[in-house]
């Protein structure tokens, strides 16, 4: 089993009130899943991905990633652990303007023990997979959102994660650029066996999923 | 990973380059008044500490009541050191020195040149460490009449410095002296200068009055035996010269000051040690740190103010695995290469104004890259970084990377008072600055208007020697020289009136009290004329007249005497001077013989042909370079063999301030830097600022506010601030001003104004500075600011 979550809490107190973020949530993911959040704005995907993803800390219940348990973890543990196993892909691409291509997909090596020669190849290998070796010089802003969220993912994957955060990762492509993002994704997940779990709002996304759990309001719900 | 380090920090520095200019312009600023300033430090507290004997050489100085307070004597009796070597057994080697009071003419054949000399005693080279070039300490005055000269000297007259010992050189025309050795020059960080040595010893037993106790000329050295305790041995020698006087000088209390340190503790107030130059030492380094700190803060404040740009670039970096750690290494990295860019700046900046720096100082500083220098350098450069680093590096590696990349902005309530405090911190640093820099200039200014009491303009002044020395032919001398057209008049007076001790001694007067021997009179020697050239107010009596006779025996005295003295009516009066009674026929207005620093002391002015020293020549203004060439021409005529140098009273008068007027031209410098820097970083944030209520001063337009509102509402912020360290600032700058002025005896009233102009200049500076970048925002197209969001 790659990650177990049971019985999760997350809330934020305003003026003595509670407002829970995330209630009771129970997941089992297994590696080689593909698995696709739904629910609509405000319902937990991102707070769940990010809890997933050990950005985010919960306030109640246990989780386990690859039978660590993740709340007693020292901070640089869990650093050490989501560095070297998990890669994210957001929405927004959040690619660093100043960085070309090549060193966006370079940076998580950097902190990463790995050698200057590794690194050129394994970005090479990346860039190559992609198709975008003709772009690696180029900054982010010259590219289209397609080829800057494959610029992501190729970033999320360069350090050979186990499992991939999407957060909404077709959010701002277009329907085309969205589908080509899909199957990507799609292809990750059956010739490498990496582990999927993207938040979406299209069904249609979601079908590419090998399953769905549907959130409001924080708690899980029955599709 | 150092590779991407860099690469982010120069692609941030493409990217917003101006804020990176107003960081690189502070800093270098900055550091270049630290290093301009640590090297004036370093020479000042290095002032006399290269002899070899430092630790051990004292100088020995005596306390003595007047009406005005303690005195403090630098020079005593010739023999008082052989003396106390002889009773004291703490002393290894006494050391006199006798100052020539006039640049002595010097000749060889038909080459003439005027330099300074000094007697000294045998142990002279021993003690001091002036090595010699040429001879050895022992034979130096195996021979009567040998002189000892400096390099310099002996290139200026024989054109080389080897093989010159043996040769003569002529002194004023009159005696022939032979080179017995030749000293390396004395460097700048000496306190004593001079061209040549003659012996003290052949100069006392010519003038045996030298040995008298009466006689107070001689500057007395000792080298003391290692681990005196010099505390006791002041006490133990406190009162020997009245031990040795049979208690007639009761007054003259003796005690030692570390001649190393006399130049930078050089002051006393009523006998007691009061600083002086440190004072000078602690006020530059304090404004070094103040403008160290101002750039520093300009750097933080931008640095964090920045931070909303470099949000996205910490969040993901988090997200890929960085780790606090090296997040924070990061950033300090980057600052500590910014400052370490600006230290080369300002390293070049330095070398090119060095030269400008040392002629308002007057020193010859020197950067050197040697070890010591370049630790420091390199230190301050590390220094700086850390100090404006740490606090954006702590602080833009504290977000949660989940909120960043959310696209919420961290909370700012902290960071923004932060930010305030140190706005305020900076520009009460310069409000304190700006009002140092008013008061000093007032006080100056002050001093150079002020009333002396004497006319000291247009009139030069230069030494009788050679044929002018005949006493019987100075009345011809002076009529001839008030012939000469443009002279107005012409006298002599013993002393050139500042910056050189007068003569003191003792009066008697019927009613005289026991305690009043105590009393010391300062002693002008005038000739016929020169009461009336200076413009000298008589408020009774006469000056002295060529229409009476017997005026040698006749003396003036100032108001200061004459109310020490409890005198009424004390024209006609006899009082007792140097053994002789004599008659006054005057009395003086007070007038400043001395630097403000110091009240009037009680004067006695009498006539005496034979010691008058100096020339007194009046010149008519406008034409005062047509008048000196026909002096000079008349007197190499009539004095040939002894050049013609002159120096203007008033230039005697300017060097008693030199101190303060450094002080007045530097602080004015630093001062405007110090506004700059703080403009520099004022300007940045509120760019800033403007920038990051874009989208709020867009919805105010659209909502219909005027522009005027939205400048208003922009700038207050920042006035509120300015505000704020106005309150802070004005009343330590009072209490420093004050501080300051209270080191003078005639000073101005601290005004007012001073601080309102103060308050107001950096408040309207500040506002300057915020409104531009207001303005700018105000003038926006709200669509475009909308659009972007």
């Amino acid at each position: 089993m790659l990650l177990e979550l049971s019985e999760i809490f997350k809330w934020v107190t305003t003026g003595g009130n509670r407002t829970y973020l995330l209630k009771g949530i129970n997941i089992e993911v297994q590696e080689g899943e593909f698995i696709s959040l739904m629910g609509p704005s405000g319902s937990g995907k991102s707070t769940l991905l990010n809890v997933i993803g050990m950005l985010d800390h919960f306030d109640e219940g246990v989780y386990h990633f690859l039978d660590e348990p993740v709340q007693n973890l020292k901070e640089k543990h869990r650093i050490e652990l989501y560095k070297k196993y998990i890669g994210f892909v957001f929405q927004s691409y959040h690619l660093m303007d100043d960085l070309t291509v090549y060193e966006n997909i370079e940076m998580p090596l950097l902190y990463q023990k790995y050698s200057s020669s590794e690194r050129k190849a394994l970005v090479a290998d990346m860039l190559d997979r992609f198709n975008i070796v003709g772009k690696k010089n180029l900054f982010p802003t010259q590219l289209s959102g397609g080829q800057q969220q494959l610029v992501g993912i190729a970033r999320a994957l360069i350090s050979k994660p186990k499992l991939i955060l999407a957060d909404e990762p077709t959010g701002n492509l277009n329907s085309k650029q969205s589908e080509e993002i899909m199957q990507l994704f799609k292809k990750l997940n059956e010739e490498d066996g990496v582990t999927i779990i993207q938040a979406t709002h299209s069904e249609a996304n979601a079908s590419y999923g090998s399953r769905t759990i549907h959130l409001l309001d924080g708690r899980m719900v029955k599709g | 990973m150092l590779r991407h380090t860099f690469l982010l920090f120069f692609r941030n520095i493409k990217k917003h380059t101006y804020s990176f200019l107003i960081n690189i312009i502070g800093l270098s600023a900055a550091l270049t008044c630290v290093i301009l300033i640590s090297l004036w430090i370093k020479d000042e507290i290095h002032i006399d500490t290269f002899h070899k004997n430092e630790a051990s050489i004292y100088h020995l100085l005596e306390r003595s009541q007047r009406p005005s307070g303690i005195n403090i004597g630098h020079t005593n009796s010739g023999h008082i050191g052989e003396l106390l070597k002889e009773h004291m057994p703490e002393i290894e080697e006494s050391v006199e020195v006798l100052k020539y009071p006039n640049d002595a003419t010097l000749s060889v054949d038909d080459l003439i040149v005027k330099a300074d000399g000094y007697y000294v005693s045998k142990e002279y080279f021993n003690v001091f460490s002036f090595p010699l070039l040429h001879g050895t300490t022992n034979t130096l005055w195996e021979n009567t009449k040998s002189i000892v000269i400096s390099e310099s000297l002996a290139q200026k007259i024989f054109g080389t410095s080897n093989n010159v010992i043996g040769k003569s050189i002529e002194y004023q025309n009159k005696e022939t002296y032979t080179v017995s050795g030749v000293f390396k020059d004395t460097p700048m960080q000496s306190s004593q200068q001079f061209d040549f040595v003659f012996s003290f010893e052949e100069e006392q037993a010519k003038h045996t009055y030298l040995r008298d106790w009466g006689s107070q000329s001689t500057h007395i050295f000792f080298k003391m035996k290692p681990n005196t305790d010099i505390n006791a041995f002041n006490t133990k020698i406190e009162n020997f010269i009245a031990v040795q006087t049979d208690n007639q000088r009761t007054n003259r209390k003796l005690f030692l000051a570390k001649h190393s340190e006399e130049y930078l503790y050089g002051n006393y107030e009523n006998g007691v040690q009061t600083g002086g130059r440190i004072t000078y030492v602690r006020l530059f380094g304090i404004i070094a740190i103040f403008i160290l700190t101002i750039a520093c803060i300009n750097f933080m404040n931008l640095s964090t103010a920045r931070a909303s740009r470099r949000f996205k670039e910490i969040g993901i970096k988090k997200t890929a695995g960085a780790s606090r750690k090296y997040l924070i290494l990061q950033h300090l990295g980057e600052s500590i290469a910014t400052s370490s860019f600006a230290m080369c700046i300002a390293i070049i900046v330095t070398l090119l104004i060095l030269p400008q720096f040392n002629s308002i100082i007057e020193k010859e500083l020197i950067l050197q890259f040697n070890g010591m220098q370049l630790t420091a350098i390199i230190g301050i450069a590390l220094f700086t970084g850390l100090l404006a680093g740490s606090y954006p590096a702590l602080y833009l590696s504290g977000f949660n990377p989940t909120e960043i990349l959310k696209g919420r902005l961290p909370s700012l309530g902290n960071e923004t008072q932060i930010r305030r405090g140190l706005i305020i911190v900076q520009y009460s640093i310069s409000i304190i600055l700006i009002v140092s820099v008013l008061v000093i200039y007032k006080q100056i200014e002050f001093i150079q208007t002020q009333n002396l009491g004497y006319s000291k303009d247009h009139i030069i002044h230069f030494d009788r020697e050679g044929k002018t020395m005949d006493d019987k032919a100075i009345e011809a001398f002076l009529s001839e020289l008030k012939d000469i057209p443009g002279v107005i008049d012409a006298s002599s007076t013993r002393n050139k009136m500042v910056g050189q001790p007068w003569g003191v001694g003792g009066v008697q007067w019927s009613g005289m009290e026991p305690k009043d021997y105590a009393i010391s009179f300062q002693n002008m020697i005038a000739y016929y004329g020169a009461i009336e050239m200076m413009d000298i107010e008589l408020i009774a009596g006469r000056p002295f007249s060529k229409e009476f006779t017997q005026e040698h025996t006749k003396v003036l005295f100032n108001e200061a005497a004459i109310a020490t003295m409890n005198l009424e009516d004390p024209v006609g009066k006899i009082v007792n001077f140097r053994g002789m009674d004599r008659e006054i026929i005057g009395v003086v207005k007070d007038f400043h013989f001395d630097s403000f620093h110091e009240s009037i002391s009680p004067m006695i002015i009498n006539m005496w042909p034979e010691r008058l020293t100096k020339i007194l020549v009046k010149l008519a203004s406008g034409q005062e370079e047509e008048t000196l060439s026909r002096i000079s021409s008349f007197y190499s005529g009539y004095n040939p063999g002894f050049p013609f140098n002159y120096t203007f009273l008033d230039e005697n008068y300017q060097q008693l301030y030199q101190a303060e007027k450094r002080v007045a031209t530097l602080s004015q410098y630093f001062a405007g830097l110090a506004i700059i820097i703080s403009c520099l970083g004022l300007f940045g944030l509120a760019a800033f600022t403007a920038e990051r209520r874009k989208k709020e001063i867009g919805i105010r337009k659209t909502l219909g506010q005027s522009k005027t509102r939205i400048m208003v509402l922009l700038s207050s912020e920042f006035a509120k601030l300015v505000g704020i360290s106005i309150i802070i600032g004005l009343p330590i700058a009072f209490l420093l001003s004050r501080n300051w002025l209270s080191g003078f005896a005639y000073k101005i009233e601290l005004q007012l104004w001073y601080f309102l102009a103060a308050g107001v200049t950096a408040l309207i500076v500040a506002m300057a500075t915020v409104s531009t970048q207001a303005i700018r925002a105000a003038n926006k197209n709200p669509i475009e600011a909308l659009r972007e969001e």
